[in-house]
C-alpha cells in the first residue's frame, strides 16, 4: 500500500510537492536555526577558548596561579612527551602546544641599527605542522590585511595597527627581543609575511604571532610550552566531558607536590565563563523551544491544509465505496510519507546549509562596523547531535497532526455532503 | 649584565662626601676603587625562582662614562655584546647580527629577570655630585668595623632618594649599600663580599643585589680577574665594536 | 472597507487554521521586540554606565595620553591651568591623575594603575567620598574584580611603589577603605584610587592631571593644552560590541520570522486554489480581478494584525514582568572589557515598536499577495465552476 501511497503522492503534485516543500523548508529553517543558535551563543565562548582558554587547558601549577602574566619562567618542561601522552590518553581532543609571550619588536635601519621599536604581546602557535588547527582557531586567513600567512621558519605576522604606526609592510624584517624562559636576554629575527587585524584595539596596537618551533628558539623554550590546551574534536565544548577528562588528569598528579606538576583547568573554570555557559545554555534551550513550537505549528497547519485540499478527493472515494476508516487512514499514511520526504529533504538541506555556514561562516561584516576579537564578525553555525533530529521528529509529527485533525472532518460529515462539497 | 654590575661597582666606589668626616672617608674609598680604566672577567649568578642560571663575560671600562663587555657563557649567550656610551646603551647579538638600542622606558625594566635594571647600570654619575652624605655612626658588619653613612639626593632626577652605606673603616671600601624610596621603603640591598688585595688595593670581587620586594635570592657577580689601569684600544668603546 | 471586513470575516471563519498562523506569527513578533529590547536595553545600560563611572561627558586628553599605552603615562601630564582650572573649580572638570605603579600583595607583583581622583567629586559615580584619610594612611578604594585578582579586602595594607615626575622610587603601603561594585569593567580592573592631592604630592606633580573628565553640564569647548575626545569616540567599542550583537539577532528573527511567513504563503496558496468558485462568484457580481487580489491580499495580510493583537495579549503581561525583573546576565560577559550590568532592563523605543510592525505588517502582506496573483490569470467561466487551472 504504501508503494501505491508513494506513487499517488509522486504523481499527484498538488497534494504532494507543496506539502512537502513546506515541512521541508520548515525543517530546513529549524535545523539552520537551531545550528546558528548553537553556533552563535558559543561564539564568545569559543572565541575565548579558541584565543586563551581551550576547552581544558593544562599549565604548571605555578603558572595557571598568575597566568595572566605569562609567566614563562613558570612554564611546563617536558611539554612535548606531555603532549604525545595526552594525545594518547585522550584521543578524543585536539593538543596544542602554545607560548604566550610579551617582549619589544626593534625594527632596523638600513645599517641593521634600531629605527624604531614598540612593546609586543605575542602568540607562539603551531603554523607549519601539516593539519595543524591552529590558523582556523585563531581565523588568521581570515584577519590578514596585507600579505600571506607565514609559510616557513623566521616568518611571523603582525598587526596592523602596529605595522602602520612603524611603517612596516610584508618582506620586511625585525629583531624580537624578549627574555628567555631562564631569564636571559632573547633575540630572533623575523620577516614580516603578513600584517593582521583582530578587531580588538589592545590586541592590534601591538602583537605578533609566530610559530611555536622559532619562538621556542627565540626564548630557550625548547620542549617547554606555557600553555597546552585541548579542543574536543567533535565540535565545541562539552562540560560533562570536560569534567571528567579533568578529574582522571589531574588524579595522576596528586601525589607529584612539585608546583611545576602539570594541572588541567576546564574552559568553566575560567574568568567566570561558569555562568557565560549556563546562562547561554539556558537562552539556547528557550529560543530553539520556541522556534520548534513555531515550526510544529505551522507544520501543523501545513498538513491541516494538505488534507482540506483534498476533500473533494475524498468525496469521490467515498462515493466510489471507499470505507471511511480506510481513506482517513491512508491520509494518515500520506502525511506520514510527505512528512517523512519533507522532514528528510528539510534536514538534509538544513544541515548543509548549517555545514556550509559552519566551514565557510557567515561574514556579517556588512551589519557589523567592525568586529571585535570577543565578537567576531563571521559567525559560524555548529551542528550538534541535536540537529539531526530537532526538525525531524517535530516535522513527521506535525505533518501527520495536522492532518489527522483535517481528516476528521472525514467522520463528521456524511458521504453526499462531502461529495457535494466537490460538485465535479 | 656584567656590565651593569661593574657600573655599579663604579658607581659604588665613586663616593665622595660632602660632611667632612663623609667627604673624607668617600674621598678615600674613592682613591681606593677608582682607576684609568679596567678589564674584568666574571661570572654572574642570578638565582631564579626556579633555577640559576651563570653566565661569564669579560668587560672593559674607562671611568664610569664608557664601557664595553662581551659574553663568553652560556652557550646561548655566547658573544652578546654590550656598549654603554655618552649615556646611551647598545646591545649586540651575534644570532640575528642585529644593535639594538635600549631606550625609554625599556631602560626601567629588569635586565635578565636579574635583580637590577637597565637603568640601575646606566647611573654613571658619581655618589658626591648626586647625594649628600654624612657619618651615622660607626657599626661592625660580618666581623668588620664599618661607619655606616646615610646619603640623600641632592638633584631630583635620580631612581633611589636615599642609600645607606657601610665603608670598612680600614680598608675604606663599601661592604654594604641599601637603596631607599623617598618613603624610606627599602627597595633593593647590595652586599660586597670577599675582598682582596689587587695590585695593590682592597677590592670587593663578589656583589651580591636583591631587590627586596622580589621574591628570590638575588643575583651574584664574581669578579674572577680585575686587570687595572690597562692600554685599552679605543675602538672598543664604539658601535663598530660591537659586530666584530 | 468592505474588503476588509469581508476579509476579517472570511479569515475568522477558517478558525484553527487562522489561529495557527496568527499564533506563530505573533510568536515572531513578540521575540523580534522582546531581543531588540533587550540590547537597546542593554546598549542605554551600558552606556549610561560607561558615562557615568568613567568617560563622563566626553574626556580632556593630555595630547600625549593614550589610553591602551601605559608608557604614554610618563610623559602625559600637566598643570591644569586658566579655562580649565577655572572649571574645575566650578565642578565642571574632574581632573584626574595617572600613573603607573606596581603592587606587592602578599609578595606578589601586580602592575597597576594608580588614578587620583579628588575625593568631593560628583562627576563621575566612582565612590569617591570614602577616600578620606586617616591616622595619616593613604587611603585608596578598589573595585570588586581588583580586590578579588589581588585578594585584597577592606581594611588590608599593600605596598604599592611608583615613580615620581623625575622617576625616583617612592613606596608606600596604602591602605584599602572601601570596595565598589561597578558595572564598567575597566575602572576597576588593575585599577586603584587614591585621593587626587596625595598622588600629585607623591608624583610630584602638583596641580597636574593626565585627564579631565567633563561634567554632564559641560558643553564641549576647545580648551587650551588639552584633546578632547567626545562619547562617541571613548564609547566606541561598547558599540561596536552592540553593532555586533544586533547583526546576529537580526539573522535569528529574521529565520523565525521566515517560518512564519512560509505558513501564511501556504494558506494563501490554499485559499486560492480551494475558493476558485468563490473568486468566480465575486468576479461575476462585479468585482474586477484586481479587487478580489485585493481582497485575498488584505486577507492574508490581515494575519499579521491578529498576531500583533495576540502578541500584545501576553507579549506586554510577560515585557512588564521582565521589566520588573530584568534579565540576569553572566558576570563573564565584561571579559569583552565592555560595561554589562548584572540585570538588564529592556528598552522599548518607539521607533522600534514601529519598524517591527511594519516589518511584520509589510512582509506579510507581501507575502499573502504573491500566490494571490494567479487569480489574474482566471477566467471567471472555469472559476464559478471550480475548474482546476
Amino acid at each position: 500500500m504504501i508503494k501505491f501511497l508513494f506513487k499517488g503522492i509522486l504523481n499527484d503534485k498538488s497534494r504532494s510537492l507543496l506539502p512537502a516543500i513546506v515541512v521541508g523548508l520548515g525543517v530546513a529553517l529549524t535545523v539552520l536555526l537551531h545550528g546558528w543558535i548553537t553556533g552563535a551563543l558559543g561564539d564568545s565562548i569559543e572565541m575565548n577558548a579558541s584565543f586563551n582558554s581551550g576547552h581544558v587547558k593544562v599549565m604548571s601549577r605555578a603558572y595557571a596561579r598568575d597566568d595572566a602574566q605569562m609567566p614563562n619562567d613558570l612554564a611546563l618542561l617536558g611539554a612535548d612527551p606531555l603532549v604525545s601522552k595526552l594525545k594518547n590518553d585522550y584521543p578524543d581532543l585536539d593538543w596544542v602546544r602554545r607560548i604566550r609571550f610579551s617582549g619589544l619588536i626593534d625594527f632596523p635601519d638600513e645599517k641593521g641599527e634600531t629605527r624604531a621599536q614598540g612593546p609586543v604581546i605575542g602568540w607562539a602557535i603551531d603554523l607549519f605542522s601539516p593539519g595543524s588547527t591552529e590558523i582556523v582557531r585563531f581565523k588568521l586567513q581570515g584577519a590578514i590585511l596585507n600579505g600571506k600567512l607565514p609559510s616557513k621558519p623566521g616568518e611571523a605576522l603582525i598587526t596592523s595597527d602596529f605595522a602602520s604606526k612603524f611603517k612596516v609592510k610584508p618582506g620586511d624584517s625585525f629583531t624580537l627581543f624578549g627574555t628567555t624562559m631562564d631569564g636571559g636576554m632573547a633575540f630572533r629575527n623575523f620577516i614580516v609575511a603578513g600584517t593582521v587585524r583582530f578587531g580588538s584595539s589592545v590586541v592590534d596596537r601591538g602583537a605578533v604571532i609566530a610559530d611555536i618551533t622559532d619562538i621556542r628558539k627565540a626564548l630557550g623554550m625548547e620542549d617547554a610550552a606555557g600553555e597546552i590546551p585541548g579542543y574536543f574534536k567533535d565540535g565545541g565544548y562539552n562540560d560533562t566531558k570536560a569534567t571528567a577528562l579533568m578529574n582522571d588528569f589531574n588524579k595522576k598528579y596528586q601525589a607529584d607536590k612539585d608546583e611545576y606538576a602539570p594541572e588541567m583547568i576546564r574552559l568553566r573554570d575560567q574568568g567566570g565563563m561558569a555562568e557565560y555557559l549556563d546562562i547561554a545554555n539556558a537562552m539556547g534551550a528557550i529560543m530553539v523551544f520556541v522556534f520548534v513550537m513555531a515550526m510544529s505549528i505551522v507544520l501543523w497547519n501545513a498538513g491541516l491544509l494538505g488534507g482540506l485540499r483534498r476533500y473533494s478527493e475524498f468525496g469521490i472515494r467515498l462515493a466510489l465505496g471507499e470505507e471511511k476508516k480506510h481513506i482517513y487512514r491512508t491520509l494518515l499514511y500520506e502525511g506520514l510519507l510527505i512528512g517523512t520526504i519533507g522532514s528528510v529533504v528539510g534536514t538534509l538541506v538544513g544541515l548543509s546549509a548549517s555545514y556550509y555556514l559552519q566551514v565557510v561562516g557567515l561574514d556579517m561584516g556588512d551589519m557589523m562596523q567592525r568586529s571585535t576579537l570577543m565578537m567576531p564578525t563571521l559567525v559560524r553555525t555548529r551542528i550538534t547531535p541535536a540537529a539531526f533530529y530537532i526538525g525531524f521528529i517535530p516535522g513527521v509529527f506535525s505533518m501527520v497532526l495536522g492532518n489527522a485533525l483535517a481528516g476528521i472532518a472525514i467522520y463528521k460529515r456524511n458521504t453526499a455532503q462531502l461529495f457535494k462539497e466537490l460538485e465535479v | 649584565m656584567k656590565k651593569h654590575s661593574l657600573i655599579i661597582i663604579a658607581f659604588l666606589f665613586s663616593i665622595h662626601g660632602f660632611a667632612q668626616d663623609a667627604k673624607t672617608i668617600l674621598d678615600k674609598v674613592d682613591r681606593n676603587m677608582s682607576s684609568k680604566n679596567r678589564i674584568v672577567e666574571s661570572s654572574m649568578t642570578i638565582h631564579g625562582k626556579r633555577s640559576s642560571r651563570t653566565l661569564t663575560s669579560k668587560t672593559w671600562s674607562e671611568g664610569f662614562e664608557k664601557s664595553f663587555s662581551q659574553y663568553l657563557s652560556p652557550a646561548a649567550d655566547k658573544g652578546t655584546k654590550m656598549l654603554k656610551l655618552e649615556g646611551q646603551l647598545w646591545i649586540y647579538s651575534p644570532s640575528t647580527d642585529r644593535i639594538i638600542q635600549i631606550s625609554g622606558h625599556l631602560l626601567r625594566q629588569s635586565v635578565m629577570g636579574s635583580d637590577l635594571s637597565y637603568e640601575d647600570m646606566m647611573e654613571d654619575r658619581k655618589l658626591n655630585d648626586v647625594y649628600n652624605a654624612k657619618v651615622i655612626r660607626e657599626e661592625k658588619l660580618n666581623d668588620r668595623n664599618t661607619f655606616l653613612m646615610q646619603l640623600t639626593a641632592k638633584v631630583e632626577n635620580i631612581a633611589y632618594y636615599s642609600q645607606k652605606i657601610w665603608i670598612d673603616t680600614e680598608r675604606f671600601i663599601p661592604l654594604q649599600q641599601e637603596l631607599y624610596a623617598k618613603s624610606g621603603q627599602l627597595l633593593k640591598r647590595t652586599e660586597l663580599k670577599d675582598v682582596k688585595q689587587i695590585q695593590g688595593r682592597w677590592f670587593p670581587t663578589t656583589i651580591v643585589y636583591k631587590d627586596m620586594l622580589k621574591q628570590g635570592n638575588g643575583t651574584e657577580f664574581r669578579m674572577n680577574s680585575i686587570l687595572f689601569d690597562q692600554k685599552i684600544p679605543e675602538y672598543i668603546f664604539s658601535k663598530a665594536a660591537l659586530k666584530q | 472597507m468592505l474588503a476588509f471586513k469581508l476579509a476579517f470575516k472570511n479569515l475568522i471563519g477558517a478558525g484553527l487554521r487562522t489561529w495557527l498562523n496568527v499564533s506563530v506569527l505573533s510568536f515572531a513578533f513578540v521575540v523580534i521586540v522582546f531581543y531588540n529590547g533587550m540590547l537597546d536595553g542593554w546598549n542605554r545600560q551600558g552606556r549610561s554606565d560607561t558615562v557615568a563611572w568613567e568617560t563622563g561627558n566626553g574626556q580632556y586628553w593630555h595630547p600625549l595620553y593614550d589610553r591602551y599605552d601605559p608608557f604614554s603615562l610618563q610623559d602625559a601630564h600637566a598643570t591644569v591651568t586658566g579655562e580649565a582650572a577655572k572649571l574645575v573649580k566650578e565642578n565642571q572638570l574632574l581632573p584626574m591623575l595617572i600613573t603607573q605603579a606596581t603592587a606587592y600583595p602578599q609578595g606578589r607583583l601586580l602592575n597597576v594603575m594608580l588614578k587620583g581622583i579628588d575625593p568631593n567629586q560628583e562627576i563621575l559615580s566612582i565612590p569617591s567620598a570614602s577616600l578620606k584619610p586617616q591616622n595619616g594612611e593613604i587611603p585608596a578604594l578598589i573595585g570588586k574584580r581588583m580586590a578579588e585578582s589581588a585578594h585584597l579586602k577592606k581594611g588590608d595594607h599593600v605596598l604599592v611603589r611608583w615613580r615620581d615626575v623625575n622617576g625616583t622610587f617612592d613606596a608606600r603601603e596604602v591602605q584599602v577603605v572601601d570596595i565598589f561594585k561597578s558595572n564598567v569593567p575597566t575602572v576597576d580592573v588593575s585599577q586603584v584610587y587614591i585621593p587626587l592631592s596625595i598622588l600629585q604630592e607623591m608624583t610630584g606633580m602638583k596641580d597636574e592631571a593626565t585627564l579631565l573628565v567633563a561634567s554632564a553640564t559641560l558643553s564641549s569647548t576647545q580648551i587650551k593644552g588639552w584633546t578632547f575626545k567626545d562619547t562617541k569616540f571613548l564609547l566606541k567599542d561598547f558599540d561596536e560590541m552592540i553593532n555586533a550583537k544586533k547583526g546576529g539577532s537580526r539573522i535569528l528573527y529574521l529565520l523565525l520570522l521566515t517560518l512564519a511567513l512560509l505558513a501564511i504563503f501556504d494558506t494563501q496558496v490554499l485559499s486560492v486554489f480551494r475558493r476558485q468558485k468563490e473568486i468566480g462568484t465575486y468576479i461575476a457580481l462585479g468585482m474586477t480581478r484586481l479587487q478580489v487580489i485585493r481582497l485575498f491580499t488584505v486577507e492574508g495580510s490581515m494575519h499579521s494584525l491578529l498576531a500583533l493583537i495576540l502578541g500584545s495579549l501576553y507579549g506586554i503581561p510577560l515585557m512588564l514582568f521582565i521589566n520588573k525583573y530584568g534579565i540576569p546576565m553572566p558576570k563573564s560577559a565584561d571579559q569583552a572589557g565592555v560595561a554589562i550590568s548584572e540585570r538588564i532592563f529592556p528598552f522599548y523605543s518607539l521607533g522600534m515598536l514601529v519598524s517591527t510592525i511594519l516589518l511584520v505588517v509589510i512582509s506579510a502582506t507581501i507575502v499573502s499577495y504573491f500566490p494571490t496573483r494567479r487569480i489574474s490569470k482566471m477566467r471567471p467561466t472555469d472559476a464559478l465552476k471550480g475548474k482546476m487551472q
